[in-house]
């Protein structure tokens, strides 16, 4: 679908350094790293708005390097919104078609369509101005997908939002992503926001791409410092979330872990490292989770020993290293994990 | 607040200078009558240095406005080479002395090949009311490509990025959005550089001459009746000068917006 090879652009104070990638059709693609690593001009590169120093970027085969964005096909949101404050809601949303000659009426039912799509019908007539963050981000999304493009570009969409409001338009893009299947490229610092939605994730940091792979991969076996340091999140599962009044119970991979935030469908698990207690012994405790399993791995990083036990799924524990040596804890023991509802945290 | 010796002084100084520019004001609305105004105001002379003023003031600002508007946008968006030593010479006219821009426009249409083959095609500057028009152009570009150039800068060209995407040309994208967008920028530079060029007396008078009924705009037209001491045709195009500054002033706080005119 999208390939860009060794594709390199020096903008001075951002720059991309020879990064090669492959998007597949359909997917929902994040681009993660930390400000300032390129992810900005990567993305207005594959739109066209640069034109690579080097390197060579491909649309469904068809070399697009030299193509002006107009004739392009992809569509672009900015994390600040870019609404055009000069036009009524309803024209920035149909500002894409009316630029493409489609008629009136056309544009006036395809606006309609999107608009109810997203929630914003009541807004049509109102200026961009006097709107909230989430209704411009979401009119900002409905004048890209309006125009039906190949290729959807989201430029940290949801970061400049209220916690609330990115929970609400996270689940919205991941429900518009379902319902078109338009080929996503999302931009992110968050990596919340890169387990939930991503299909698969390149991390990037100054300028290079330095892991590309499915969420799991990334989080649980990052291929360098920088990205275990950067994603610096444990025990993050996907799983799929049944509330029982004010409790929520997420099946993962085989075992069931019990959560007081209520969410429910297909929900991320994560729970700190050193909010996770150890024995050897099965102990009897107010916390809801309680799982036994082996320790297989163990990390030395000072004062703090990071021990990996998998219950059926590998669960990091924090504990210091002074109980570590008086547990006589090696890898190989057998030990129990326990844990509290209010600890786990559903996203 | 204001018990301190040093803050009573400051705020003295303040209303000392406002009333040093109302009594320049009020000596020349006093120095006339309202019915010698209006017969003034109604003579053939004034009539016509109205007319001519507000027609040379209008073309030029028209120019103004038609170049600055690519200029500023390339010193706005695009790094070339060269670029800081072009921004400066295009500053240069905001320092330069009127009296001097005017003697350059002089040479340049009145004795280089340049200007002789314009006068070919008709377009003479030299002593006519062409030269007031250009005169006043040459003074004022400066200012509106100023203006005109923090306007299109606080303007985010990303803007220009998603019409792109969304089909437009880079140029139509412009057109689009940041044109539009730019409105109070080419409001307030249009109304400060037409209220300039009524008021253009040094580059004019060098270019076009004081010919009495020809190149008489009102600037020009005070300066004639000054010198040769007919007050009441000098104070009516000075009371007309005063409204239109008075005017244009207040349009242009209005509209407000642009700080950075220096």
């Amino acid at each position: 679908m999208i390939r860009i090879e060794h594709v390199s652009k020096d903008l001075g104070e951002f720059k991309l350094d020879d990064a090669t990638l492959h998007i597949d059709e359909g997917e929902y693609f994040i681009i993660l790293g930390p400000t300032g690593a390129g992810k900005t001009i990567l993305i207005e590169t594959i739109a066209g708005i640069y034109r690579p120093d080097s390197g060579r970027v491909f649309l469904n085969g068809a070399d697009v390097t030299n193509i002006p964005p107009k004739d392009r096909q992809i569509s672009m949101v900015y994390q600040d919104y870019m609404l055009f404050p000069h036009l009524t809601v309803a024209r920035n949303i149909g500002f894409g078609l009316r630029q493409k000659k489609v008629g009136r009426s056309e544009t006036r039912a395809k606006v309609d369509e999107i608009a109810d799509l997203l929630g914003v019908s009541h807004l049509l007539h109102r200026y961009p101005g006097t709107l909230s963050g989430g209704e411009k981000q979401r009119i900002a999304i409905a004048r890209a997908v309006v125009t039906e493009p190949k290729v959807l570009l989201l430029d940290e969409p949801l970061s400049a939002l209220d916690s609330r409001t990115t929970e609400r338009l996270r689940a919205e893009l991941a429900r518009i992503h379902k319902l078109t299947g338009t080929t996503t490229i999302h931009v992110t610092h968050s990596f919340e926001e890169a387990f939930a939605l991503g299909d698969r994730i390149a991390v990037m940091c100054g300028g290079r791409i330095i892991q590309v792979g499915t969420p799991d991969e990334v989080f649980r076996r990052p291929n360098s410092k920088f990205i275990a340091d950067f994603v610096g999140v444990e025990n993050l599962f996907r799983g799929r979330s049944v509330v029982h009044g004010d409790i929520s119970e997420v099946r993962v991979d085989g075992i069931s872990v019990v959560s007081s935030t209520v969410a429910s469908g297909d929900v991320s698990v994560s729970i700190r490292p050193e909010d996770i207690l150890i024995s050897k012994r099965e102990i009897e405790t107010s916390a809801r989770n309680s799982f036994s399993g082996e320790i297989t791995e163990v990390k030395d990083m000072g004062g703090i020993v990071r021990a990996v036990v998998d219950v059926g799924v590998p669960f990091v524990v924090a504990l210091t290293k002074r109980s570590y040596e008086d547990m006589e804890l090696a890898p190989g023991t057998r030990v129990c994990i326990v844990f509290k509802a209010s600890a786990t945290h559903l996203f | 607040m204001l018990s301190s010796k040093f803050g009573i002084l400051t705020v003295s100084i303040a209303l000392l200078l406002t009333i040093f520019i109302l009594s320049l004001i009020a000596c020349i609305l006093t120095h006339t009558s309202p019915h010698i105004l209006l017969t003034s105001i109604a003579s053939q002379e004034i009539g016509f240095a109205i007319k001519l003023s507000l027609l040379t003031s209008a073309i030029s600002t028209l120019m103004c406005i038609a170049v600055s508007i690519p200029a500023s946008y390339s010193l706005a968006r695009y790094n070339f080479f060269g670029k800081t030593l072009l921004s400066t010479i295009l500053d240069l006219p905001l320092a330069l002395p009127p009296l001097v821009a005017g003697v350059g426009l002089l040479l340049l249409f009145g004795t280089t090949s340049f200007g002789a083959w314009l006068s070919d095609f008709g377009l003479k500057f030299v002593f006519t009311p062409l030269g007031i028009v250009i005169a006043q152009f040459a003074v004022n570009i400066s200012f509106m490509l100023r203006i005109m150039r923090s306007t299109f800068e606080g303007i985010s060209p990303r803007y220009e990025n998603v019409a792109q995407t969304l089909g437009c040309t880079p140029m139509q994208a412009f057109l689009q959005t940041t044109l539009p967008m730019s409105k109070n920028g080419l409001m307030a530079g249009g109304i400060i550089t037409w209220s300039k060029g009524i008021g253009e007396f040094g580059a004019a008078l060098m270019v076009a001459g004081a010919t009495r009924m020809k190149t008489e705009t009102l600037p020009i037209s005070l300066y004639l009746n000054m010198s040769c001491g007919d007050l009441d045709l000098a104070m009516a195009a000075a009371v007309i000068l005063i409204i239109i500054s008075f005017v244009s002033l207040y349009i242009f706080e209005r509209r407000g917006g642009v700080t950075r005119l220096y």
